[in-house]
């Protein structure tokens, strides 16, 4: 389902139908503001970075590659380097701001997710805090094995083997999610 | 080959090319390891399906009217674009005619260069004529006006009784002229030369057309002991003279 939605999302763009922005913010806005907000920990700059991640899908959609990288992996990579810049750009101005925004992501509540994720966040809270902080370091901070374990204080050897085990843990959800979704699809 | 493949999964290499956080040449050196090597291309796969999942997790719903915002956006971005296409229609088209009208513009100048010279041209063989037409009045007002010139009547031959011509000789200034008064009608394809014996060269003073010519004095080249000849030639003149067809001859 999802490739088939991904083909025809790419069509779209390449075709520049403003259709496929519509579909792309249907499908993936929810997952890219939730990254932004990740990097960036602050509702408004991460609103402010999805509307000028979106300008840059638009204005490179002819530079998207099917063969080198999935839909998703193009989107978050555009989203997350231009939440980066962002975070640069706003850290040199006000430091400390900043740091008093910092929140705890996890705490963000059930509310603000959407229904059908729900289930996946459930499933989310089911890998043990140390294997989530260290697929968070690798997904979202972009910090290499050796960085993140300066970083977390843990031993390079138990990095490695709880992101084996994290990484495990999110293919059981994954294949549980994609389930989820595909029956969720087949209702609506 | 094993090992390489694990060295170069153990470096975060292509977890960083995932997130996109690689330079240029590691993203280069990355995609060949993906070409090149099943294993890390499928492990590639995994980690873009795995940071689909986590990400996914970690969604948090958009607030409301971003979506509107943001197609307004792409909207605006588009209306920038078609502006600029516009622009740029607008630009080529100016471009374009001021090609055309400098083409245009170049070529009629070429003409008129052209033209240019060809006036001048035409206006230097004018003052040339003018000059030598001015000369030979002169000459001539010289020679009929001055006592010195000896006036010499020539009458044609058996062949031509008809012919009557004035020959004005001025051996002071080296002139000579000759008025030819009236000619004998010719078969039509037969003309009067004019010819001139000058230290013993034939020089051809070219033809004599029969009335307009009645007032003309045709100059002669002077020398002493010059002989003038009138001859009957085939229409148009002759190269040399036909003796025998000689009608006047003038020595002076």
């Amino acid at each position: 389902m999802s490739t088939l939605l991904e083909k025809h999302i790419v069509e779209l763009l390449q075709e520049r139908n403003e259709k496929a922005i519509s579909l792309l913010y249907e499908h993936y806005g929810d997952t890219l503001y939730g990254v932004a907000f990740k990097v960036l920990r602050d509702e408004e700059l991460a609103q402010d970075v999805l509307q000028e991640s979106f300008v840059k899908i638009w204005k490179k959609s002819d530079s998207y590659d099917a063969t080198k990288a999935k839909l998703f992996t193009w989107l978050f990579r555009i989203t997350r380097n231009s939440a980066i810049d962002k975070l640069r750009s706003v850290k040199t101005k006000t430091d400390k701001e900043i740091q008093i925004n910092v929140s705890d992501v996890y705490s963000l509540g059930v509310n603000s997710t959407k229904p059908e994720l729900m289930d996946v966040r459930e499933n989310l809270e089911k890998i043990e805090p140390k294997y989530q902080i260290v697929l968070d370091a690798l997904f979202f901070q972009g910090m290499t094995q050796q960085e993140a374990s300066e970083e977390l204080d843990i031993p390079l050897g138990t990095i490695k083997s709880r992101l084996k085990i994290g990484l495990r843990e999110l293919k059981k959800i994954y294949g549980a999610s994609m389930l989820i979704t595909l029956l969720l699809s087949i209702i609506s | 080959m094993k090992d390489k493949i694990r060295i170069f999964l153990d470096t975060d290499l292509l977890e960083k090319y995932l997130i996109g956080s690689t330079s240029t040449e590691e993203s280069l050196q990355v995609e060949r390891y993906i070409a090149m090597y099943p294993e890390v291309r499928e492990t590639y796969n995994e980690l873009q399906e795995n940071l689909e999942t986590f990400a996914k997790m970690h969604a948090i719903k958009t607030p409301e009217g971003l979506k509107e915002t943001i197609q307004n956006r792409i909207k605006q971005e588009n209306k920038g674009r078609r502006k600029f296409f516009r622009y740029a229609v607008a630009a080529s088209i100016a471009a374009l005619i001021f090609a055309g009208s400098s083409y245009f513009f170049w070529n009629e100048n070429q003409g008129l260069q052209e033209e240019n010279t060809y006036v001048s041209n035409k206006i230097k063989d004018l003052e040339a004529d003018m000059t030598n037409r001015l000369e030979d009045f002169r000459n001539q007002f010289i020679v009929l006006n001055n006592p010195q010139t000896k006036k010499y009547n020539v009458n044609g031959n058996q062949k031509a009784k008809e012919l009557k011509a004035v020959a004005y000789i001025n051996p002071v200034k080296k002139l000579s002229y000759i008025n030819v008064r009236n000619l004998p009608n010719l078969p039509e394809d037969q003309c009067f030369q004019m010819w001139a014996e000058v230290n013993g060269e034939m020089v051809n003073l070219g033809v004599i057309k029969n009335i307009s010519d009645k007032d003309k004095l045709f100059a002669l080249p002077y020398a002493e002991n010059a002989i003038g000849y009138i001859t009957i030639e085939p229409n148009g003149g002759n190269v040399t003279p036909t003796v025998e067809n000689i009608v006047a001859n003038i020595s002076y």
